[in-house]
């Protein structure tokens, strides 16, 4: 695993845990554990996030381009296999 | 709506080409119990949930049912990347490779093209939602036997994964379920 696949993991791990607490406060709105763990993941996910856009590239297309080149095609897609 | 992101939900990362396990998995791809059927089922059923809670509940799995099609799909591709029409045949792929060279296409694991007759939207939210749960079972059930059929590990640690996932989202579905009886005991009928 490379550097940004590292770094790319790191974001999908906090992204995930998101998805999984989002599940649970559907039919949990008011668990303030749950909750806190959310704003924790949700923090960490930003910061890192952030880091892995600046070094290669927007994750989603709300991302300001910038001002030479479209950089949304640059990095690998997902599905593609490593040779 | 929906925005893409440009990862998958958990790494799938299969080296070793591997066509009987292809044709196998692509069951969960576009098969009975497969993530396109699921995502349909729960993104076509949430337009008729009476509550806050059940509407999300119904588009928020049926979101991440999404990313589990992603995932099959780029399990199903990566398996079959790079293999020769020998190994393809050998792995009794050669049907499909007639007709689709190795691209991914919905079927079940016998080629049988995908069908909305998989799902069912019945309006009735109790009927919809232990459709919802049974659906998760058979999904579990169906990672499980293909989890006896792998050997690679980079194909089982994923497998697992998604079979994890269909265990919680049964659990949610029986909490939307209590949410739904609970709101039925409240009407009065006259």
């Amino acid at each position: 695993m490379n550097e940004r696949e590292k770094l790319l993991e790191q974001v999908m791990a906090y992204d995930f845990c998101m998805i999984d607490l989002g599940l649970f406060l559907n039919t949990h709105p008011a668990d303030t554990n749950a909750l806190k763990d959310y704003r924790t993941c949700y923090e960490q996910s930003e910061k890192v996030r952030k880091l892995y856009e600046e070094k290669y590239g927007p994750l989603s297309l709300r991302h300001m381009p910038n001002q030479h080149c479209w950089q949304w095609i640059d990095s690998p897609w997902p599905w593609v296999k490593e040779v | 709506m929906w925005f893409y992101e440009k990862k998958l939900e958990y790494p799938v990362r299969i080296k070793k080409v591997d066509p009987r396990m292809a044709k196998y998995i692509t069951s969960q791809y576009g098969g009975p119990d497969g993530e396109l059927a699921a995502s349909l089922r729960y993104l076509t059923q949430k337009f008729h949930m009476p509550t806050k809670e059940l509407q999300a509940i119904l588009n928020d799995i049926g979101t991440e049912e999404l990313a589990h099609l992603e995932m099959v799909g780029t399990m199903v591709h990566q398996l079959t990347k790079g293999a020769s029409v020998e190994q393809v045949e050998r792995g009794s792929l050669g049907a499909h490779y007639t007709d689709h060279d190795l691209a991914v296409y919905p079927s079940n694991a016998a080629g049988v093209p995908f069908t909305a007759a998989y799902i069912q939207s019945k309006g009735d939210i109790v009927a919809d939602l232990v459709e919802d749960m049974a659906a998760e079972q058979k999904a579990r059930a169906t990672y499980e036997y293909l989890i006896n059929l792998a050997d690679d590990p980079d194909v089982i640690d994923p497998l697992r994964w998604l079979r994890e996932r269909e265990v919680v989202h049964f659990q949610r579905f029986g909490e939307a379920l209590r949410i739904a009886q609970e709101l039925k005991d409240k009407k009065k009928f006259y």
